[in-house]
């Protein structure tokens, strides 16, 4: 099967796209040795600075550098225009439908999304039911995931609502652009994204009916493969990093231990997922959690962000049902396509995708991190074999979507460059009104032909421009 | 039916506690079944009550200064209807379709529950059922503990109340049939005596059946409930996490007289 694959800088015919002009002079000009010398000294920062992602299944729990690639991703700003009213229209339309589900459920009523599907789902919690939230927002801070067909339009790979990570990266790939090559922003409009952290605090203090509430970052800690993360984020707003330990519950109110005495918590902006917040609500075995949390929640006495349960809006089983979900509650046509899914829960679906394998991609409807997927194209017969009896076994953990081809980017590679897959994370913050910083995190699958981008599968990322044009 | 109650859990500390915190799910509700004359915890210290998130009754009780011993007592009266035989609900049973760690349906607990139900899913087919785990799993206190699976009891073949449950459960859910755990007191008639007990409600016909598996009973007649969830963990009557303490000795006493009504008729 031949694919065509969309390149961001070249067009099919070699010419180089209009938005990529200044950076190919200066690419041409600049001596090669001199980029490797840069690129060195990126490592090195990188690596001083303690940007590192732990990887999961690693015995050793090796913390790996996250290659960082020098060539940006850039995105003409007419283009990017769109995609973000795509974005901001998806997410507005997911927590309409969270507030809907844990309150009148009236897309269930309609008949739009099976109730089984969505009520029978162990990310729906019945612990959201009834319960008012203030401005109605469950995914204060979201990321969608993007990628480009071969025919270059975007579509949504999925949703991100639970705890989105990815943007400590997305800001300090930039600022290590800025210190090697400050050239380059000086020759053209890049939107700047440096003010992300403050959008983010001004997001989760409005997400407090209080006037001046107290945020903090609830980590899971230093073992978390986000911990640089968490730690980075509460640094860049001004706020405390704390962990479950740190933190406690009298008389339905969170408190905080400090060296002066305890301290009242407003916010809390977890990056800790709902069965670990409250070991006597949840998971009994948690140790990273507050004993308690949930009863100051459940009295509104305290806002998590993201809310409890949002996990049932971005599970890949509901993931199919997002485009009507925006005509439901917006009344409008969705402006990002979703990619086209079988659920292999419906028998007749199922027999397709079983029959189809070799050319679609299965993942798990629980998975994330690119964990427990398939990618037929890439897989060997007894892969897919071995793969077909899990479907089997279990037909509900499943959807199917065609191989997307990914668009490419010129990537900096063993030999040169060479062209390297990539997709796209814009993150949405819902406060007051919806904002998204110009850009997001670019990944990119390094080794060759891979369409696998996450960090736990040997992923880099790229400084993401947006350009005017 | 009248019952007056008294429940009463004394917890000892080798050491000092600093700190601690329970979810409390010690008051009944009322029901169709059940109707709560009065009832009254006495904690340490004054709690207000709130909702869980399955509408039960829960306090939380949050201590900060250091203790060794901790009481907590509940007592009150409730006029128990014998004759109602289910309970009605306007929140869609779906919910009650998940499996959790401690009632998922391995393929021994499926295959039981096909092998006793066939294509029925009716009240009978569940008596059936009930009947089956009941002689499957003999009654046996320490064979099983607070965390053991479904699966792992029914391998097994034997364990307590909460086991009994558990395996129910999993079975109920595995034929599509949504199931909740419920925590409550079951009154002995012979020995005048009540103890903490756990049964399983169903969903059939747009209500709530129960099913004592350890009693072989499809009437809940001598049950007063206390609190519905997924399993033990959501409606247990106590949970709790405490910082320092040491080894713990546990005593629970639970009293229950029928109060002596003047004659109706």
């Amino acid at each position: 099967m031949i694919r065509t694959f969309y390149d961001e800088m070249y067009a099919a015919d070699g010419q180089l796209r209009p938005h990529y002009r200044e950076f190919a002079r200066w690419l041409a000009n600049t001596p090669p040795e001199l980029l490797a010398q840069r690129r060195r000294e990126a490592d090195l920062l990188f690596h001083r600075a303690g940007i590192t992602f732990t990887l999961y299944g690693d015995e050793q729990g090796t913390e790996r550098l996250i290659p960082f690639d020098t060539i940006p991703r850039a995105i003409p700003a007419s283009e990017w225009r769109v995609v973000e009213k795509g974005c901001i229209q998806r997410v507005k339309a997911l927590n309409l439908f969270l507030a809907d589900l844990y309150h009148d459920q009236r897309i269930l009523k309609a008949g739009i999304i099976p109730a089984e599907q969505v009520l029978a789902n162990e990310q729906y919690q019945l612990a959201m039911q009834g319960l008012d939230l203030h401005r109605g927002l469950y995914a204060h801070i979201s990321g969608v995931d993007l990628v480009r067909d071969g025919d270059g339009s975007y579509y949504v790979l999925e949703d991100n609502l639970r705890t989105p990570s990815g943007v400590s990266y997305m800001l300090e790939d930039r600022k290590m652009m800025m210190r090697l090559f400050p050239e380059l922003f000086a020759a053209q409009r890049i939107a700047p994204i440096d003010h992300y952290p403050n959008l983010l605090l001004d997001t989760l203090k409005s997400a407090s009916p209080l006037d001046d509430p107290s945020v903090v970052v609830l980590t899971p800690g230093r073992f978390n493969s986000a911990f640089f993360e968490h730690a980075f984020l509460a640094r860049e707003m001004g706020v405390e990093l704390v962990e479950g330990a740190d933190l406690f519950v009298r008389d339905e109110r969170v408190f905080m231990r400090t060296t002066d005495g305890p301290k009242a918590v407003d916010v809390i902006y977890r990056r800790l997922d709902d069965a670990f917040l409250d070991p006597l609500a949840f998971n009994p075995d948690s140790m990273l959690g507050v004993p308690g949390l949930l009863s100051a929640y459940r009295c509104g006495n305290v806002v998590l962000a993201n809310a409890i349960g949002t996990g049932v809006a971005d599970d890949k089983s509901i993931y199919p049902y997002v485009t009507d979900m925006i005509r439901f509650y917006l009344d409008e046509e969705p402006i990002l396509k979703n990619v086209p899914t079988w659920q292999c829960r419906k028998p007749e679906e199922l027999s397709h995708v079983l029959a189809h394998l070799p050319e679609l991609v299965v993942k798990e409807t629980q998975g994330s991190g690119g964990y427990g997927m398939l990618v037929g194209p890439a897989s060997t017969k007894a892969e897919i074999e071995a793969f077909a009896q899990r479907i089997k076994a279990r037909p509900a953990a499943y959807i199917a979507q065609p191989t997307l081809s990914l668009s490419t980017c010129p990537t900096f590679v063993e030999n040169g460059i060479a062209p390297r897959h990539i997709d796209l994370r814009p993150f949405v913050l819902s406060g007051r009104e919806t904002r998204v910083v110009p850009g997001g995190l670019t990944r990119v699958a390094l080794r060759e032909g891979s369409l696998v981008v996450n960090s736990s599968q040997g992923g880099g990322t790229k400084d993401t421009w947006v350009v005017e044009d | 039916m009248r019952l007056t109650i008294s429940h009463e859990t004394a917890y000892h500390y080798e050491d000092q506690v600093r700190t601690s915190i329970q979810y409390l799910r010690l008051t009944p509700p009322d029901n169709e079944r059940q109707q709560v004359l009065c009832w009254a915890l006495d904690l340490p210290r004054p709690v207000r009550a709130q909702r869980d998130p399955f509408g039960n009754i829960l306090h939380v009780l949050s201590l900060e200064e250091p203790h060794a011993d901790l009481i907590i007592s509940a007592r009150g009266q409730v006029e128990i209807d014998p004759t109602c035989e289910a309970e009605h609900d306007t929140q869609s049973p779906l919910p009650f379709l998940r499996f959790t760690r401690l009632t998922e349906a391995d393929d021994a607990l499926r295959h039981f529950a096909g092998q006793h139900c066939g294509p029925r899913r009716d009240r009978g087919a569940l008596i059936d059922l009930m009947a089956a785990l009941h002689e499957r799993m003999l009654y046996r206190p320490g064979s099983t503990a607070v965390d053991t699976s479904a699966a792992q009891a029914f391998a097994g073949g034997a364990g307590v109340c909460q086991d009994h449950a558990h395996a129910f459960l999993a079975c109920s859910r595995s034929l599509g049939v949504p199931a909740r755990y419920v925590s409550g007191y079951l009154f002995d008639n012979d020995s005048q005596h009540m103890a903490s007990h756990a049964w399983a409600e169903a969903w059939l016909e747009g209500a709530w059946y129960s099913f004592d598996v350890t009693n072989q009973l499809a009437l809940p007649e001598r049950h007063l409930k206390l609190a519905v969830g997924l399993d033990y963990l959501d409606a247990c009557p106590v949970r709790g996490m405490r910082r320092g303490g040491g080894y713990e000795q546990m005593h629970a006493s639970v009293l229950v007289t029928p109060t002596l009504q003047a004659q109706q008729q």
